[in-house]
Parts: C-alpha cells; sequence; structure tokens
C-alpha cells in the first residue's frame, strides 16, 4: 500500500490554480522528489501533505488518512524541513528543539535523549546554548533538520533543504539523508539541484506550472527520454544552418539565445559535426538530467 | 506498524503556553517590572496631584478608588499588547506558527493557547499591582485574593479582542488605531477614575458594553469587600462574553492564515 497517495490532487488560491490535478503514489521508505522551475507547484504540493494547506479539489490520504480528518496524527509522524527557515528567533538552540519537541507530546525524558542524540548526529551538539541569529546558514539549516527528526517520523518533508549551502554542508546532509532512508523513512524531496535529485531521489516528478510532466527513476527518465550525448557551443560568430545539420545527421537540435545544444546517442555523429562545420570551443559531454529538466521546463525564465 | 496517536488536546495547548511562558521568562525582570512600578506612578499622580482636590469618591478615598480599578486595566492592556503587536510579530516577522501548525498543534489548539497566556499574564499582571497597592493599605478584604483571577478573564476577553484587530491589520502600525482609539477610551470610561453613575446617561449605556467596566466594578468589590448581586452580573457578563470573543477570535484568524 503506498504510504502517501493523490489523485486529481488540486490547490487554487482565489482563482490561480497552483497544483493542477496531479497524481501519484509514494511507496514506504522510498525518496520521491518533486522538481521543477519556480512557482511550479511544489511547496503547495507539501503543504497539503504536511496538512497546513486544505486541498481544493481531489484526494490525498498519508497512511490511509484524510488531512482534512486527521491533521494532528498525521502532523504526529511527519518531519517538515521548510523552504524558509522558522526557528523561533527568541529562543537559544537547545529551548527551540525542546519547545518543538513539547508540540508532539514528548516528554523531558524523551526530548532529552532525543535532543542529544540528533545535534550529534548533526553535528551540532556544541551550539546548544547559542541564539539563533548566531548561527550560520549552514547550521540553522542542519538544525531545522535536527527539529524535524525529534519526532522520530515516518515521512519527512525537504523542502529545498540545501539551497544556499555550501558544498561540505550540502555532502553532509546528503549523508545524513541516505542514513535516514535506510532506517525506512519516506522522504518528499524539492530541490533545484538536479546533482541532488539524481544522486537520493529513487523516482521523481517534474512539474511545471501545476502539472506533473513526467515520473519515474531520474537514471531511466535519461536514458529513456534524451540522446546519450550533447555537444554545447555558441552561435556567436558562426553561420551554421541548422535545416541541413538536422537534415543530414540522426541528431536533435536546441537554441537557447547564443547556446546551442546538438544530442545525439552516437558520440561519433557529434564529432562529425563539430569537424564538418567548424565548430570551436565545443564541449562534447552526457547529457544529463539537468539537460532533460531544461528540455521539458524550457530553458527560458517561466516567469 | 504501531499504532498512530496524537497528542491530547490539553497537551497540545499547554505546549502552546509553556512557549510563551518559555519566552516571557527569559527577560523576567525586564517584563515584570512594569506592573509593579506603573500603579505606584499613577497612584503618586493621583496622591499628590488630584487626590488633594476630590477628597473622596463613594465613600473612600479617591487613591484607593482609583487602584483598585488599575488591577483590572493593567490586565486589559498587557493582554491587548501580547496579542497584537505581539501575535503579529510571531505571525508575520518571526513565522513562528508555520513552524507550530506543522506539528500535531492544530490552528485551534494553538490560539486558543494564546489567548489562555494573556488570561494568565492578566492574573500575573494584576497580582502584581495587587501587591503594590497592599503596601499602601489600599486593600480592605481577603476577597482581594480572588482579583487576579477576574485579571485573568479580563486578559482572556482583551487578548482575544486583540486577536481579532490582528486577522485584519495588515500593517504592524495600524494597532495604533485599535489601542489608541479604542482601548484608551475603555480605559476612561470604565469606571476607573469616573464612577458610572457620574457619567453622562449615554456614556453610562455605553459603558456598560465594554468588558473592562465588569472586570473593574468585580475587581473593586473584592478588593473593598462589597460584593453585592450586581457584581455576579458582572461575573456572568464576562462569562458569557468569553466564549463568544474567542470563537470569532478563532475564525478570524483561521481566515487569515489558512490559504
Ligand atoms: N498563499 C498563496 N496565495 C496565492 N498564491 C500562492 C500562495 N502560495 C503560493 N502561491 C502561488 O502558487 C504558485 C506555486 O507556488 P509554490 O510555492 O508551490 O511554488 P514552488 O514550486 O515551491 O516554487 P519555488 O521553487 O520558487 O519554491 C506560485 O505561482 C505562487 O505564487
Ligand atoms: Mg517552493
Amino acid at each position: 500500500m503506498a504510504v502517501i497517495a493523490a489523485y486529481n490532487l488540486t490547490k487554487q488560491f482565489k482563482n490561480f490554480t497552483a497544483v493542477d490535478s496531479i497524481n501519484f503514489e509514494i511507496d514506504d521508505s522510498e525518496c520521491f522528489g518533486f522538481l521543477g522551475p519556480n512557482g511550479a507547484g511544489k511547496t503547495t504540493t507539501m503543504k497539503m501533505v504536511y496538512c497546513i494547506s486544505p486541498r481544493t479539489l481531489g484526494s490525498l490520504t498519508i497512511y490511509g488518512m484524510d488531512p482534512q480528518t486527521d491533521a494532528s496524527k498525521i502532523k504526529s509522524i511527519i518531519g517538515v524541513v521548510p523552504q524558509d527557515d522558522n526557528l523561533d528567533p527568541e529562543l537559544t538552540v537547545e529551548e527551540n528543539l525542546i519547545v518543538y519537541a513539547r508540540f508532539f507530546g514528548l516528554s523531558r525524558k524523551q526530548y532529552r535523549a532525543r535532543i542529544d542524540e540528533l545535534t550529534s548526529f548533526m553535528e551540532l551538539e556544541k551550539k546548544l546554548k547559542s541564539r539563533i541569529k548566531e548561527l550560520s546558514g549552514g547550521m540553522k539549516r542542519r538544525l531545522v533538520l535536527v527539529r524535524a527528526l525529534l519526532n522520530n517520523p515516518r515521512i519527512l518533508i525537504l523542502d529545498e533543504p540545501t539551497t544556499g549551502l555550501d558544498p561540505q554542508v550540502r555532502h553532509l546532509i546528503w549523508e545524513k539523508l541516505r542514513e535516514l532512508k535506510t532506517s525506512g523513512v519516506t522522504m518528499l524531496l524539492t530541490t533545484h539541484y538536479m546533482e541532488e535529485a539524481s544522486q537520493l531521489c529513487d523516482r521523481l516528478v517534474i512539474m511545471d506550472q501545476g502539472k506533473i510532466l513526467l515520473m519515474g527513476n531520474p537514471h531511466d527518465l535519461v536514458e529513456q527520454h534524451i540522446p546519450k550525448h550533447v555537444v554545447e557551443f555558441s552561435l556567436n560568430g558562426s553561420c551554421l544552418n541548422m535545416g541541413t545539420i538536422r537534415e543530414k545527421y540522426d541528431c536533435m537540435i536546441e537554441t537557447y539565445g547564443s547556446r546551442c545544444y546538438i544530442y545525439s546517442n552516437s558520440d561519433s555523429v557529434l564529432a562529425n559535426i563539430c569537424k564538418n562545420a567548424k565548430i570551436q570551443h565545443k564541449i562534447i559531454r552526457n547529457a544529463t538530467f539537468e539537460d532533460l529538466f531544461l528540455k521539458l521546463t524550457g530553458r527560458g525564465l517561466n516567469e | 506498524m504501531s499504532a498512530i496517536t496524537a497528542p491530547g488536546i490539553l497537551r497540545r495547548i499547554s505546549s502552546i503556553w509553556l512557549r510563551h511562558q518559555k519566552c516571557y521568562c527569559k527577560h523576567l525582570l525586564a517584563n515584570g517590572f512594569p506592573p509593579f512600578v506603573e500603579p505606584l506612578l499613577f497612584l503618586a499622580a493621583i496622591g499628590i496631584g488630584l487626590g488633594r482636590h476630590i477628597d473622596s469618591v463613594e465613600g473612600i478615598k479617591y487613591s484607593h478608588f482609583v487602584a483598585s480599578g488599575l488591577l483590572a486595566s493593567t490586565a486589559m492592556f498587557t493582554a491587548t499588547f501580547e496579542l497584537t503587536y505581539g501575535t503579529y510579530i510571531r505571525m508575520e516577522f518571526e513565522k513562528v506558527y508555520d513552524a507550530i501548525l506543522s506539528t500535531p498543534v492544530g490552528l485551534t489548539d494553538a490560539f486558543v493557547g494564546e489567548i489562555l497566556w494573556a488570561g494568565s499574564k492578566g492574573v500575573f499582571f494584576s497580582t502584581a499591582v495587587l501587591l503594590t497597592i497592599s503596601l499602601f493599605g489600599m486593600v480592605y478584604s481577603p476577597l482581594c485574593l480572588i482579583a487576579p483571577l477576574v485579571g485573568g478573564l479580563t486578559g482572556i476577553v482583551y487578548g482575544a479582542l486583540g486577536l481579532i484587530v490582528t486577522s485584519y491589520v495588515k500593517d504592524i502600525n495600524n494597532f495604533n488605531f485599535y489601542v489608541t482609539g479604542c482601548c484608551t477610551p475603555m480605559f476612561f470610561l470604565s469606571g476607573i477614575f469616573i464612577p458610572i453613575r457620574e457619567l453622562p446617561v449615554f456614556l453610562q449605556k455605553l459603558s456598560y458594553w465594554v468588558p473592562l467596566t465588569h472586570s473593574v466594578s468585580l475587581i473593586r468589590g473584592l478588593i473593598l469587600g462589597k460584593v453585592s448581586m450586581a457584581h455576579a452580573g458582572n461575573l456572568v457578563w464576562l462569562l458569557i462574553c468569553i466564549p463568544i470573543v474567542v470563537f470569532i477570535a478563532v475564525a478570524r484568524i483561521r481566515k487569515r492564515l489558512i490559504a
């Protein structure tokens, strides 16, 4: 049975549709990603799952429970890392955790043990007495993650957990998330880092303008939906005729501004194109998940 | 899979209360200072100034008459500030409720807890005033020990009213309209300084609809040790008012917070 199931899930604000009739089922212990450009509706979807935003239409169940009737129970097994840190600035690190643990009804004995365990897990044990404004962005993010784990959640919601963090902290967080995943926690992850998505997600959806465009395992999706190789170069100063290239070679061409991308399943085809068309300053590389993402959602700004 | 249980409603509400108590007690000295000192200033001003011109009101010294009323007004003001400016800052700047609402605590729990916290501050502040005025021999009856509880009811009513205002306010400066435009007039209409029956008739009628009037009357009765049926009426008035304003406050704030 799916841990989280959504059918025709829809969210409207006034007359604007932020999430437009989406369907997904998330299995136990799975890491499920939501990707999409800004404003795609990822955060809105997550908020419906953790019961702070009521859905407009469709159905949504978490362990068979409906957020409209069982919000308290559902929230007691969910841990949330929201997109924007919302730590209590009036309290210290430790007080933040104590206060939050009490919201889950944890006893003093329970939360003391959890706080010790989790702050050392996230390498924050030295910061317990610090004030929130004394923490760096990376520490705050780790603290929010500690807070989200206080109740031993079965479902962890991670809304851009590593945005704005340096590579060290990002790798630390990834490692911790992998550990949590092995321990059986189901995860919902949104991110703008394609690498993060391919590293962590078993399955993901790509959303745009409230709709799901594609769903599947990130590596399979790249294989299925995009040629293996790509050559990337600048069109500035060259007078290529794309039409002829497209006719002559087995390839797929995309341009964005002065940037040109030619995709093909064979790298020798790409090498030939470059040789014959005298393309210089080029990069030939394997096509990545990011290329697929951009192909689907467009390389221009969506706003 | 073990059965899923959420904490009970009392636990959820008390967790909110404890959050506020924790924040408040971090600056206990600074936060606790005003209710002890403010009545001193008021009474000094009256004792030195007005008191020389007004001898006695309703058979007691004017400063004693005013002192008892200050227990109620201090509860009103502290609850008002807590659930207008305080709540607005927590809601808009600190995003405290976003965090709270992603735990088993629901919106009703959170704001009932918040209003009860305002009530508790009412108890605490009126106790502080009671201690201060008792040092000056302005307390006449052991019944005064019940008076802080009325301060608590006052805190609950004005906390809820403040929350209703907060649910409409789009900019923090607009609270000035409510505090200066509504609370200050209520302060003067409530019978703290001028006995109600000496007001013009239409103001007497208006003052009946001011919750503070009933608190002042009740607290004064307790402190002076003169309790009558009229005071039972005051208590009933407050007890009827509370569920109504709390219900409206929670419904309004839900409308604002849940999109
Ligand atoms: N409370 C709200 N009222 C009105 N519109 C809203 C509200 N919350 C979100 N929206 C709109 O819904 C759309 C989806 O927003 P959402 O926050 O879900 O996007 P997102 O995919 O998380 O984007 P980002 O990557 O920028 O975080 C946006 O156009 C946003 O303006
Ligand atoms: Mg978002």
